[in-house]
């Protein structure tokens, strides 16, 4: 069985392999003795509890775990959990990394492709089935959009650990859009060429240009606005967290972004992940006050 | 606001005046390209392929040394203060993010040289999520291009990779991660030509790199030298900049000679019994950029307690990081040196590796390593290298602090740390 702990994954890929068992779960709120003894203050917060979970063999089932370049404390855990299994402080399934480019530019495009094909050789994984798993996942990406009759608030930013913010939202009478931490490494992205030849290309193609995460060259404010069009929200909470320093780059681009839409949105930054900073009162407040 | 008295750290050698001078000239000289001349030019981070552009003549600017010269001037807080007020959160990565800081405070009237001119280009490795943010936003205010280069995974792992990088870095470094290097290389060169007229020659480059080979070659004899002589000839303070500025002129007939004129100096005061300190009892090593807002910090206990900083990454790095056979093959053998410059001194398995290596290599009794708060790349791999340090005998004292940001930095306080846990230790 294979697991991910990152985004920007070949989803497709993984299907065809017949063994894919998910994202890797964990308690968030969990306490954290070792792996905070290893990791730095600055990874991003899920890497401490999943770290942990590691070295409690709560994966020991798993054969392999796949991380992503196209984020950096996936790709860094990656390295750290390496070499704790070569010193024998850890145990567990097999790390992998794929390295996925985000540069938009051939020689990035390339790379990404061969990387996926090697996983996919590692994987077992034929031309054949990967069309065939790109079929069927496109088939669920047609599908799974759907319709409200509620106004909506688009939770955006850094995703949360579980629904603990969304809840908030449904609470005061919204339907929430927007990932969990889960969801956006599940995410398979938009729609793969499926006519193309080489799925192996399509797919590498798609990854590369993919327009959301940390490592992503889309315009910030661009991909906050088609969200808030896509999911036709009346509402906005625009949520980062303290250990995120990427897209906080963004910030002020994508304040202008919600000013411009005129939107009722809440910009609330440097926050804590697990939410234990009084963030769910500020966001009922804030929706109380929104116009439905 | 916590104070810094901002010590200066004495010197003995004549050569770090010398390179100190040649620096400043220099400083001049590239002002005068840049701002008086309007010649292209770039900004550059650190671990890029500066070996091009100096192949080509296109001066450069390092985005660690703009930074560093903005610190020195004590214009840190101000542009950081200025950056939040524009809507940027506090919590920004400071170390590379003081020069675009700078560029957005639009304050002609401190910013060193007026600020910056508009670049031919920024070229940076995306080495963690931040740096293409702020190369990106830094190229958009300066209405100049971003040349991003990847930072590809590196999975095949060596430990004792510094004892093979000379000969073997086409196995080391792996094959396909330098192959992509040099394809973004050569498009880099093709950029360049294409935007400053000038020619890139491929004969020059594989003559810089065998110069680049004696220089660093210098600096190494020198290191190992120090690593083994009791007590330690030179201390970090020295040692930083008879390296860095060399290197920022790597392959030049200055930086050649410099080099060997440090490595000179080093051996005589070596025949000499010479020490940095007077009492060397303790050899301690530092870990981290250097705090270049308070270079009296690294002498500080030496008359006291007779604690020396004997290693700082910089002058050991010059080996392995930087010599190569050249194969007949330049631009892999750069990108060899560029792939993973970055890498090996902040992810497991290779800084561990080599900072444990090399503790043993000099002796070390105790190590400080530094933590930038707000700096997940700076921070990375230190956990794991104190814990190994540990493991190899070598105490070690991790500081919370930024290296530019001079602001949270307390001469009296991070030297009474160090006096504490050289006490705590049994050490001191």
């Amino acid at each position: 069985m294979i697991a991910i702990a990152g985004p920007n994954l070949p989803i497709d890929l993984l299907a065809a392999t017949g063994r894919f068992e998910g994202a890797l779960a964990f308690d968030p709120d969990r306490a954290t003795p070792r792996a905070s003894g290893w990791l730095e203050s600055k990874f991003a917060p899920w890497a401490r509890p999943l770290l942990e979970s590691w070295a409690e063999g709560a994966y020991d089932d798993l054969e392999h775990v796949l991380f992503s370049r196209a984020d950096d404390t996936s790709q860094r855990l990656y390295y750290y959990i390496c070499e704790l299994q070569r010193r024998g402080q850890l145990g567990g399934p097999q790390p992998l990394i794929l390295d996925v480019c985000k540069i938009p530019r051939d020689t990035s495009r390339r790379r990404t492709v061969a990387k996926l094909r090697e996983l996919a050789d590692q994987l077992g994984v034929g031309a054949s089935a990967l069309g065939e798993a790109i079929a069927r996942t496109n088939e669920n990406r047609r599908s799974s959009t759907d319709g409200r009759d509620i106004p909506v608030c688009l939770l955006a930013g850094t995703p949360p650990p579980d629904r603990r913010l969304h809840a908030v939202i449904e609470a005061a009478g919204f339907a929430s859009a927007g990932s969990t931490l889960t969801q956006e490494w599940l995410d398979p992205g938009p729609s793969v060429d499926g006519d193309n030849g080489d799925p192996f290309a399509a797919l590498g193609e798609q990854l590369h240009a993919r327009p959301r995460g940390p490592r992503s060259f889309a315009d910030a404010e661009s991909v906050l606005a088609r969200s808030l069009q896509t999911t036709q929200a009346s509402a906005a909470i625009l949520w980062r967290i303290e250990e995120d320093e990427a897209q906080c780059w963004h910030l002020p681009a994508e304040r202008e972004a919600l000013e411009a839409t005129g939107i009722p949105a809440l910009v609330m930054t440097r926050r804590d992940w697990l939410a234990n900073d009084g963030a769910r009162e500020e966001i009922a407040a804030f929706l109380e006050g929104v116009t439905r | 606001m916590s104070q810094s008295v901002n010590q200066r750290s004495r010197k003995t050698l004549a050569c770090t005046s010398e390179a100190t001078a040649f620096q400043k000239a220099f400083g001049k000289e590239l002002k005068r390209r840049v701002v008086d001349e309007a010649e292209p030019y770039a900004i550059v981070q650190a671990d890029t392929p500066h070996e091009l552009f100096h192949a080509m003549d296109i001066p450069i600017i390092t985005n660690q040394w703009w930074s560093a010269y903005i610190s020195a001037k004590q214009l840190s807080g101000r542009y950081f203060d200025a950056m939040v007020k524009k809507g940027f959160p506090a919590n920004s990565c400071k170390y590379c993010s003081l020069g675009l800081a700078c560029t957005l405070a639009d304050e002609p009237e401190t910013a060193p040289w007026g600020g910056l001119p508009t670049p031919t280009v920024l070229v940076a490795r995306l080495t963690c999520d931040c740096i293409q943010h702020v190369f990106g936003l830094w190229a958009k205010e300066l209405g100049s291009e971003f040349y991003p280069m990847e930072a590809p995974a590196w999975e095949h792992k060596e430990v004792d990779w510094f004892a093979h990088s000379k000969d073997a870095w086409d196995r080391v470094y792996q094959p396909d991660r330098i192959e992509q290097m040099v394809s973004e290389m050569e498009d880099l060169i093709a950029l360049l030509e294409e935007r400053t007229g000038r020619k890139f020659d491929p004969a020059r480059l594989e003559r810089l790199m065998e110069r680049i080979n004696e220089q660093e070659g210098y600096i190494w004899e020198a290191a190992r030298a120090i690593g083994e002589a009791r007590p330690c000839p030179v201390s970090i303070a020295e040692q930083m900049p008879n390296t860095m500025i060399p290197q920022w002129h790597r392959g030049s007939d200055w930086a050649v000679a410099h080099a060997k004129k440090f490595r000179d100096e080093v051996f005589e005061r070596i025949e000499k019994g010479l020490g940095a300190s007077r009492n060397e009892r303790l050899r301690l090593m530092w870990i981290g950029a250097g705090v270049w807002h308070d270079p009296g910090f690294y002498q500080a206990l030496e008359e006291k307690l007779g604690a020396v900083f004997v290693w700082s990454m910089y002058m050991p790095f010059a080996g392995p990081a930087y010599i190569r056979d050249l194969k007949g093959e330049p631009m892999e053998a750069l990108a060899s040196r560029v792939a993973s410059m970055n890498e090996v001194l902040h992810l497991p398995p290779w800084m561990n590796g080599w900072m444990t290596s090399e503790a043993e290599r000099c002796g070390i009794d105790a190590a400080v390593i530094l933590l930038p708060p707000d700096n997940r790349l700076s921070q990375s791999g230190t956990n794991l290298t104190a814990l190994s340090l540990e493991e190899a005998g070598v105490p070690v004292l991790r500081i919370d602090a930024d290296m530019v940001d001079a602001d949270n930095w307390d001469h009296n306080r991070m030297v009474g740390m160090v006096d504490s846990f050289l006490h705590e230790k049994g050490l001191a």
